[in-house]
């Protein structure tokens, strides 16, 4: 009879495998979510060598941490994405600190200070096809606080100090656009298949 | 809590972007197997990974081989420390009881010592590295508030110093106190030449040009150089960069590349 629990090969039951040190598991688990990690970290820092820095201290982090995985706070995969976003959003930080310490603040509001200076120049590079078309589908208001939260890693109070609205606006409008993000790209899904 | 709060919740748990407060109230709930919060939660990370999924970039090879030989090297290492003792054990077996038992504890205590001085180790390590991040952001905000100072005071000045034929498309901006210095930031710069480097010069009205620092750019031809006061009384009219040896020069020889007037 088999037995009651997730299928060998789910994520849920090769995280609980490599929270065992089983090497075969962590190479399945890598096989199967690298890209997806990938792919953010890379729209985050939008340098393919520091991504991929990045992607192997997320999945290094995977293997040493698996045990901690609690799936009452979400499936394996929203686990590795949130990982892959918030070690991607602090090596942003590292590398702004580094090159751009002393520069940052002054090559902004002096050197450029005549150019038109567009918020979140890395989204709007980087992003494509569906994921583009879903964000650009949202209101201008809900985009900018998704983006700020998921791109730039800003927490809801920092989003409404930056944008200079209630924090229960914020909140409010990030439901919201994630609920119309989610209904766009099922409509979307639907219509490519 | 009603239905949309717990959403608007769940929304920003989904995006990581709660305030402490919000994510501990939120996590209650699913400690307490909330159906709506199970439900929220469920929904939006899902449009998160489907939104990271569409990006999806395949990385390369060597990524992965190299994080199985991490493993494979941790493994070696924890077996060399935790099985050293388990592999004696069948040997130990045909001891005297009395001489097992203390080789036993002496096993044991050499294993936690060696358990002890890698965990120590480890901790050193780790504790070396935030002393060192430590130090760093120290002399980050010290810097961030030094150009704070500089930005905010009325005397500060600020000038566009042009390209001459040489620096192609490259921009310049230096930010100008005359008792506190400055900064000059470039971008755009040609590679600086091995054994040489760009020299900022003060130039008095009338004067001799005054050295006031080497930089070289990076890649991008970007640099900036914090550049000291000049000599009281000396009033400073034009800034200018000129490319010269390495080891930079007390008057210009080289092309000028930037130049403005205050």
């Amino acid at each position: 009879m088999p037995a009651a629990g997730p299928l060998p090969d789910s994520p849920s039951a090769l995280i609980a495998r490599i929270a065992q040190r089983d090497r075969e598991a962590f190479s399945r688990f890598y096989d199967a979510f690298a890209g997806l990690a990938l792919g953010l970290i890379r729209r985050i820092l939008r340098d393919p060598a520091a991504a991929e820095e990045v992607l192997q201290e997320v999945f290094w982090q995977v293997w040493q941490e698996a045990e901690r995985y609690d799936p009452k706070r979400g499936s394996p995969e929203a686990w590795l994405v949130m990982r892959a976003k918030t070690r991607a959003i602090d090596k942003l930080r590292a590398i702004r600190r580094r090159e751009k310490t002393f520069v940052a603040p002054v090559d902004e509001s002096v050197t450029r200070s005549d150019e038109a200076t567009g918020e979140n120049p890395g989204v709007a590079a980087e992003a494509r096809g569906l994921v583009r078309s879903a964000l650009d589908s949202l209101p201008e208001a809900q985009r900018r606080v998704v983006e700020l939260a998921f791109f730039d890693g800003l927490t809801q109070s920092e989003i409404a100090r930056k944008l200079g609205e209630p924090l229960g606006t914020i909140k409010t409008r990030a439901r919201l656009g994630l609920e119309r993000l989610r209904a766009v790209m099922r409509r979307e899904g639907q219509g490519a298949r | 809590m009603n239905r949309d709060e717990i959403y608007d919740l769940a929304a920003g748990y989904a995006l990581g972007t709660l305030d402490l407060e919000d994510r501990e109230r939120f996590e209650v709930l699913l400690n307490a197997r909330d159906a709506d919060a199970a439900t929220a939660l469920r929904e939006f990370q899902g449009t998160m990974t489907d939104l990271a999924a569409e990006g999806s970039v395949a990385p390369s090879p060597g990524i992965k081989a190299a994080l199985m030989a991490r493993i494979d090297a941790e493994g070696r290492a924890r077996d060399a420390v935790v099985r050293t003792p388990e592999t004696k054990r069948s040997e130990r077996a045909r001891w005297p009881l009395w001489s097992m038992v203390l080789t036993g504890a002496m096993a044991a205590g050499i294993a936690a010592i060696a358990v002890g001085l890698a965990v120590s180790t480890a901790y050193d390590r780790r504790l070396a590295q935030l002393q060192q991040e430590a130090v760093a952001i120290k002399e980050e905000l010290n810097r961030q508030q030094a150009i704070m100072a500089l930005l905010q005071d009325p005397a500060t000045r600020f000038v566009s110093l042009g390209a001459l034929e040489p620096a192609g498309g490259a921009t310049a901006r230096m930010v100008w106190h005359k008792t506190t210095g400055g900064l000059l930031v470039v971008r755009g710069m040609p590679p600086t030449p091995a054994g040489k480097a760009y020299e900022l010069w003060a130039i008095p009205p009338g004067g001799s040009p005054i050295p006031a620092g080497v930089f070289t750019v990076d890649a991008r031809g970007t640099a900036s150089l914090r550049v000291s006061p000049v000599a009281a009384g000396t009033e400073v009219e034009t800034f200018a960069v000129t490319l010269e040896p390495a080891s930079g020069v007390l008057a210009p020889t080289g092309a000028m590349y930037l130049a403005g007037k205050l």
